[in-house]
């Protein structure tokens, strides 16, 4: 590796605190996704880091994290389609305008 | 010492490693930067293309570990499918640029308060904590061997996300369409 494991966590690891920032913060239910999708890639980032830095002959975190991009692409689209039925009922995707269930 | 023989950490230091190295935390800085304008654009729009920004240098970064196919998966799967549908996502809804509507809820304070001290916390593990692991095979995994770990060990994860993705489409087509009534 041409830097130090170090530097690369750290930058997974401030992705996934500007991520969680995200998560908590917007209002608007894709800027939560979007979010959510960088906190995805900071432990991908984090497992190819430690793959290629501790050795993995056989590959198989970079498997995993093939497995972790497909279940992210079929998290975001779940979440679209909620999204967008939302948005037709609701005619808003602010997460805070949106409290049916809170009686 | 060969170059090879500690390759996390090499005692040369030539013009072109030196390069390297400069190009990395060049791309780390986009990185991050992609990220905070993802959290931080009043206008939604500007934060899928600060997502755009983060997901291409996650991709440069994979470059850099020497993970190839997971560089090109990431920009077909995410750039290329995920960030497609994000953006008509947020094309179909409305008030995208209104700069009326805030852009974080009424709890900023209290994340921003948890993610320092997550970060800090993060941070001293990873200065403190011994990383380097002498002694390990160091050798970058080749792509036949990543496609036979695929289709032996893991061939059941495989073939349920195949299931999972079908799921995926199936529901998400049912949710969003319009309502027959």
């Amino acid at each position: 590796m041409i830097v130090p494991l170090s530097h690369v966590l750290v930058v997974s690891a401030g992705l996934f605190a500007l991520g969680l920032f995200g998560a908590l913060t917007r209002r608007n239910a894709i800027g939560i996704l979007m979010s959510i999708e960088l906190i995805l890639n900071s432990a991908n980032l984090n497992l190819v880091a430690f793959s290629r830095a501790w050795g993995a002959p056989d590959g198989s975190p970079q498997v995993m994290v093939l497995l972790v991009i497909g279940i992210a692409a079929s998290g975001a689209v779940a979440g679209l389609a909620l999204i967008l039925a939302i948005f037709r009922h609701r005619k808003t995707i602010a997460v805070d305008e949106i409290n049916l269930l809170k009686g | 010492m060969d170059v090879l023989d500690s390759p996390l950490m090499p005692n040369t230091v030539g013009p072109l490693e030196f390069a390297a190295k400069a190009a990395f935390y060049a791309v780390s800085a986009m990185t991050l930067a992609g990220a905070w304008i993802t959290v931080s654009a009043k206008n939604l729009f500007r934060a899928a293309l600060g997502l755009a920004m983060a997901l291409f240098g996650v991709a440069v970064l994979y470059l850099f570990l020497e993970a190839e196919f997971l560089a090109v998966t990431q920009l077909l799967v995410y750039v290329g499918a995920i960030l497609t549908l994000i953006v008509f996502g947020v094309m179909l809804t409305a008030r995208i640029a209104d700069p009326n509507v805030p852009r974080w809820n009424q709890q900023a304070g209290a994340a921003w308060a948890l993610t320092a001290a997550l970060g800090i916390g993060l941070a001293r593990i990873l200065f403190t904590a011994p990383w380097d692991m002498p002694g390990l095979s160091t050798t970058p995994a080749k792509l036949s061997a990543l496609g036979h770990t695929i289709l032996t060990s893991y061939l059941l994860p495989f073939e349920l996300l195949s299931l999972l993705l079908l799921g995926a489409l199936v529901g998400a087509l049912f949710i969003a369409r319009r309502d027959p009534r």
